[in-house]
């Protein structure tokens, strides 16, 4: 926590606050004294021009605070959603940077917490440090030290109060604390069980569950409610005892006051003014043990924020980088092995592959086999362990990744598109991209006709993640939007699959007959045969090692666990060999 | 994303609101259509608890009452004391040696001991009320929740499919917590705060009307403040609202879609447009902070003002001996404490607003018509041979265009029947109508020989089981999960029908087995292995008609070569209804409905369809000549 802010918060800000601060407490305790004086010397004695006198100096004192407290929260303000901008800023820089490796490792939605809670989290704790707990130890010294100076014998009475105060707080945040934590899980439970209702719903009423359903979502909501009661009951007896704890410090005062005024030790005014003092010495411990719940919250936000910034990217770009400039289309995997983060076995072992233009490179092999790896290597999206990968003749480590991913045009298993209108998803690879080379991309794709039948165009408007869109429809919106980046080397990571037999076939006649794709590298990854038997080259992937390299026809006679995805395609497709 | 993840407890002034993801429904100033009359209804929720409600409000008012009544009980100590002090230093002036002024002590011995009393009292009461309170508003939501989990079950499906998941979700939650809150906290707040302005004004009154006109004077000033101060902090928290959530958007989209963003070469407009709106985030926020921290200063200010007066004007009086010290003393404090309530009222009353406008979101989806059972006059066919029968249906979803007009179609025990079309043709129209999550408009369904609209929907449903795509499993063990095809199940029965999905043989590799709980996105086992659990609960279900939807992708070859073998199995001796995507099926199939943009355009066999030449000759040629080019 404390790194998080020291890089990024002026001192000389947060002092000015702090000053502000003081001054504001200062003109917040000055004010029982003149009270305890308007008693003490204006009544005592009925001089009313003096009564006068402190009432003119009390209203400007009150003004020096008020303008301190305006000062301190416009500083606390700035200071605070600054520090939480300038995180975001820097989260979201570094997250933009990582490769899959790091997004893997931290998890995309936990990032996606870190970037937006975790900061929000910060961003409030500094606020209150800058008020509540800058505020809270000063008006406890400020506030002790008048309080003894007034009148040290009376001082005696925090001795009992203090001790009596930490234990009633700790007492209710040791009970209190574990049920809270409680109720956050049971309140995710019950979330859950509502929800699985709604996404489930035909699921339920088709086998007949619904009591079943209500009867686990009683249980949740039982475990729930019985819960809230024993933590709102502890809660309940927190502020009558809180009141009890100060009301009995007034009453101890004004004994031990009668006492000593009696006695001539101090004067009436004097006690007035300390009751006042004890008020706030009391404020202050409670706003204490209170910051101190919210702490160890931030701190675990603030390690969360630490670990993103920490962590660097591996996948770096080299120092004195190559240029793309005049090399031809061409793939080549040259021995490559690689292996995921920790994992103990090769996810692709000595691959050695090479495609030129014009030609398609087809990988077909089951879940596991490292399809998706082979893929995610093209882009330099992760790095090879061994051997080289070459687009258009070049190492991928020799050349920016921004120059390489210009090359390539990747459509990834799992079709996203932007929240904005068609138009603009379909220039993301490419700003410039005119709207008659978007239509010749949706034509080739087989989304035109979808597109069309809105009668908005490229106008339509693209709900976030592209919800608004069937998923079919989606992976041929991918697909067209690919094709609209003008690359070297053109990727489909299982585009295929979402698209029924016939549109599957279209798209692939359209691609291969287009002119533009005569001098490109296409890589299609699949799981039907159909899919990949037209391709010049298919790879058979099987458990990261290579267990075919060819074409359809001689893969047919030479790859064993080709010939066994054949057979068990064949029964569905009768007719693919015929 | 998920609705869990709302922050709780940092709750800002005036539900301005931190933290991300509550982003939906509940933006400070959204206002009820009808506050009394919603208002009415939830307190007709608590009519059982009439009597705590009225415990509540004796407590909370005498416990208020005490804790008003007595800082001027100890004034009078106060006052004692001073009174022994004028006496001692009269008789030192008139030169006697005074070595303890002349306190009465045994008075203040005995204000105290009332005082003490008081204040236990009023601690007491103060917990009574509340900790009553707490049940009545917990177990009030506790039924709120339950009715509406028990109206989901009422509604028909179509509600589901008209209505995000996202925002009746938002309803359950965020505008459940809201109620629970307010009736927690805000309904004895109203009533301490009542009772705080009242009783000080009251006390106030006793001690001295002039003085009391003086203290009132703050009333009108700090209405003014609040009148200026609140709706720009409202204002600027709206905004800051709003900047949250598209910031959120933004990032969530940015990271989901990190795939796209690095192979477009897209970090640099997402950081431009990240920073522009976190830019405008800052604005709002650090201005809406800033101004609802002027709020407390300013009061206190007000405050102060009122105070100052009131000791000036006291001081005197007391100076001029109109009025007792003890008092004055006591005056000073309801002074302070008077404006207390009347910002809380202000406040309370714009959170009132959001939450009856909260409690009117749930009366709504309690308002929702429920799924109606129509009876029709259509007489049984008494041994009918066919299983099912579509006699003449007629069908439209509401709102949208026919797509069955008349269709007939004949169903006899143990046929298959596939549905073809191409992607999006709206194959799932047919399964909702065979299980009545719609009902036809006219012509008949009938099954085995009675309209299916003439049996109860649970008696009809017992005759099918579903196999989808979407393999939806609840957050639970695996054998609860297979269970759930039929309650009733035995274990043995259970056990046989995870050997025949080959759901066994994975789930003894798994170290809890059968007991393994299967999290919320089921991500602990595999995407094919859910499929065939599904299919082991369609196996226990052991149904005579079945549903199934062939997959399509995402499964490896081994566990589809499984999962086929597995439905296979299912599809053994029983009525099925199958949205095909392989060849193989369609050409067993005793009949092949096709469909396209939500209708169904032809029906019949393979080779009666095929020598039709019509939309199935075509998409089975396409995918012909797909095949050719091998």
């Amino acid at each position: 926590m404390w790194k998080l802010i020291k890089k990024r918060v002026s001192f000389w800000a947060v002092l000015l606050a702090t000053v502000f601060m003081i001054i504001q407490v200062i003109a917040n305790l000055s004010l029982p004294k003149l009270t305890a004086d308007i008693v003490n010397k204006g009544i005592t004695n009925g001089d009313v021009a003096l009564i006068q006198r402190i009432g003119i100096q009390m209203l400007g004192i009150s003004l020096i605070s008020i303008i301190a407290a305006v000062g301190n929260v416009f500083l606390a303000s700035r200071i605070s959603q600054g520090l939480g901008r300038d995180l975001r800023n820097e989260i979201f820089t570094k997250v933009t940077n990582y490769s899959n490796d790091e997004f893997d490792r931290l998890g995309t939605s936990s990032l996606i917490t870190r970037t937006t809670n975790d900061v929000v989290q910060v961003q409030n704790v500094m606020m209150m440090m800058l008020r509540m707990m800058i505020m809270a130890p000063i008006t406890l010294i400020g506030a002790s030290f008048l309080a003894y100076q007034r009148d040290h014998q009376l001082t005696q009475i925090f001795i009992y109060v203090i001790p009596v105060l930490l234990i009633v707080i700790g007492g209710l945040m040791y009970f209190a604390v574990p049920l809270f934590k409680r109720m956050q899980k049971l309140t995710d439970r019950l979330n859950l069980v509502f929800r699985e209702g709604l996404t489930g719903v035909r699921v339920i009423r088709a086998f007949r569950r619904d009591d079943f359903e209500q009867k686990r979502f009683d249980l949740a909501n039982t475990d729930f409610t019985n819960n809230a009661l024993k933590v709102f009951s502890i809660m309940a007896g927190m502020f009558p005892l809180m009141t009890l704890i100060m009301s009995g410090t007034n009453i101890g005062i004004t004994w031990m006051g009668a006492n000593l005024i009696a006695n001539q030790a101090t004067e009436t005014g004097n006690m007035i003014a300390f009751m006042t003092y004890a008020m706030q010495i009391l404020f202050s411990f409670m706003m204490l043990s209170f910051v101190f719940v919210f702490l160890p919250r931030a701190q675990a936000a603030a390690d969360r924020i630490n670990e993103v910034l920490n962590l660097n990217t591996k996948i770096k770009d080299p120092k004195a980088p190559k240029s793309f400039a005049k090399t031809q289309a061409a793939l080549q995997f040259d021995h490559v092995d690689y292996r995921y983060r920790k994992a103990e076995e090769l996810a692709l072992a000595d691959i050695n592959v090479a495609v030129h233009a014009g030609q398609t490179l087809a990988i077909i092999g089951g879940t596991g086999s490292g399809k998706s790896s082979f893929v995610n290597l093209i882009p330099r999206f992760y790095d090879v362990e061994k051997g080289r990968v070459l687009v258009n003749g070049l190492d991928v480590r020799d050349v920016t990744k921004a120059d390489l991913r210009d090359q390539v045009s990747l459509v990834p298993q799992k079709a996203l598109l932007f929240k904005g209108n068609l138009r603009e998803n379909m220039q993301y690879g490419n700003a410039a991209a005119t709207d008659e080379a978007i239509w010749h991309a949706l034509d080739i794709a087989q989304a035109s006709d979808f597109v069309k039948e809105t009668g908005k165009g490229l106008d339509m408007t693209v709900e976030q993640g592209g919800n608004n869109f069937s998923g079919g429809q989606k992976q041929r919106l991918a697909i067209a939007r690919a094709l609209v980046k003008d690359a070297s080397i053109y990727v489909f990571d299982d585009s295929f699959s979402a698209l029924d037999f016939k549109t599957d076939a279209q798209l692939r006649e359209a691609l291969t007959n287009d002119p533009q794709m005569k001098n490109k590298v296409i890589v299609i990854v699949g799981q039907r045969v159909s899919t990949v038997a037209s391709a010049d080259e298919i790879l058979v992937l099987d458990n990261g090692r290579m267990a075919g390299y060819g074409t359809h026809e001689e893969l047919k006679t030479n790859s064993p666990v080709y010939q066994d995805i054949l057979a068990s395609q064949i029964r569905e497709g009768a007719a693919v060999d015929e | 994303m998920s609705e869990t993840k709302h922050n709780n407890g940092t709750s800002s002034p005036r539900g301005g609101g931190h933290g991300f993801g509550g982003g939906h429904a509940n933006l400070p100033g959204s206002k009820p259509r009808n506050f009394w009359r919603t208002t009415g209804r939830l307190f007709k929720y608590m009519r059982r608890y009439y009597i705590g409600l009225a415990v509540v409000v004796v407590f909370a008012v005498t416990s208020q009452i005490f804790q008003i009544r007595t800082p001027k009980i100890l004034g009078e100590a106060t006052t004692e004391i001073f009174k022994g002090v004028m006496r001692g230093t009269a008789e030192q002036k008139a030169g006697m040696t005074v070595s303890r002024y002349p306190i009465d002590f045994d008075k203040i011995k005995h204000i105290i001991l009332i005082v003490i009393l008081m204040y236990l009292a009023s601690a007491l009461f103060s917990f009574i009320q509340q900790f009553v309170m707490t049940r009545i508003s917990q177990r009030t939501v506790y039924f709120l929740r339950r009715d509406l989990k028990r109206k989901m079950k009422h509604l028909p499906i179509n509600y589901y499919d008209t209505h995000e998941n996202g925002d009746i979700m938002s309803r359950a939650i965020n505008d459940m917590d809201n109620i629970a809150n307010t009736l927690q906290q805000n309904i004895t707040q109203v009533i301490t705060s009542t009772v705080m302005f009242i009783g000080t004004l009251w006390m106030m009154l006793t001690i001295s009307w002039k003085l009391t006109l003086i203290a009132l004077a703050i009333i009108p000033l700090s209405l003014i403040v609040m009148g200026i101060v609140a709706p720009r902090s409202q204002k600027f928290f709206a905004a800051q609202q709003k900047s949250l959530g598209l910031l959120n958007n933004k990032v969530e989209e940015t990271y989901g879609g990190h795939i796209e963003t690095k192979s477009f070469n897209h970090e640099a407009k997402d950081l431009t447009v990240f920073k522009a709106e976190n830019d405008r985030l800052f604005s709002a926020s650090w201005k809406a902070q800033m101004i609802s921290g002027f709020i407390m200063p300013l009061m206190t200010f007000v405050n102060n003002l009122g105070y100052i007066v009131v000791a000036i004007v006291g001081g005197t009086a007391v100076a001029h001996g109109t009025i007792a010290l003890g008092d004055i003393q006591a005056f000073l404090q309801y002074t302070q404490q008077f404006s207390q309530p009347i910002s809380q009222l202000a406040n309370l009353a714009n959170t009132i607003q959001q939450t009856i406008a909260s409690a009117e979101r749930i009366f709504e989806i309690l308002d929702e018509p429920d799924m109606v059972d129509t009876q029709v006059e259509i007489p049984d066919v008494p041994n009918d041979p066919r299983k099912i029968a579509m006699e003449h249906v007629q069908f439209g979803y509401d709102g949208s265009e026919v797509l069955l007009t008349d269709y007939n179609l004949d169903v006899h025990p143990g046929q298959m029947i596939a549905i073809v079309g191409p992607t999006g043709a709206g194959k799932t129209t047919i399964i909702n109508l065979l299980e009545r999550f719609y009902d036809i408009k006219a012509g008949s369904i009938k099954l085995e020989g009675r309209d299916t609209r003439n049996m109860s929907r649970e008696a009809l449903r017992a005759h099918f089981a579903m196999v989808l795509q979407d393999t939806w499993l609840f957050t639970g063990t695996i054998y609860d999960n297979l269970k759930y095809g039929r309650e009733e199940a035995t274990h043995d029965e259970i056990i046989a029908a995870a050997k025949a999905a080959h759901v066994d043989e994975f789930v003894r590799q798994l170290p809890d087995g059968y007991d393994t709980v299967l999290n919320e996105e089921a991500s602990n086992i595999s995407q094919g292995q859910r499929q065939l659990l599904t299919i082991a609960r369609a196996f226990v279900a052991d149904p005579d008609i079945l549903i199934l939807d062939e997959a399509t992708s995402s499964v490896d070859t081994r566990t589809e070569l499984q999962i086929q073998h597995a439905m296979n199995q299912l599809l053994k001796g029983r009525t099925s209804f199958v949205v095909a995507h392989r060849l193989s099926t369609i050409q067993d199939a005793d009949n092949i409905i096709v469909m396209n943009h939500g209708s169904i355009i032809e029906t019949g066999t393979h080779e009666e369809l095929l020598a039709k030449n019509g939309f199935y000759a075509d998409l089975y040629n396409s995918q012909f000549s797909g095949s050719l080019a091998v």
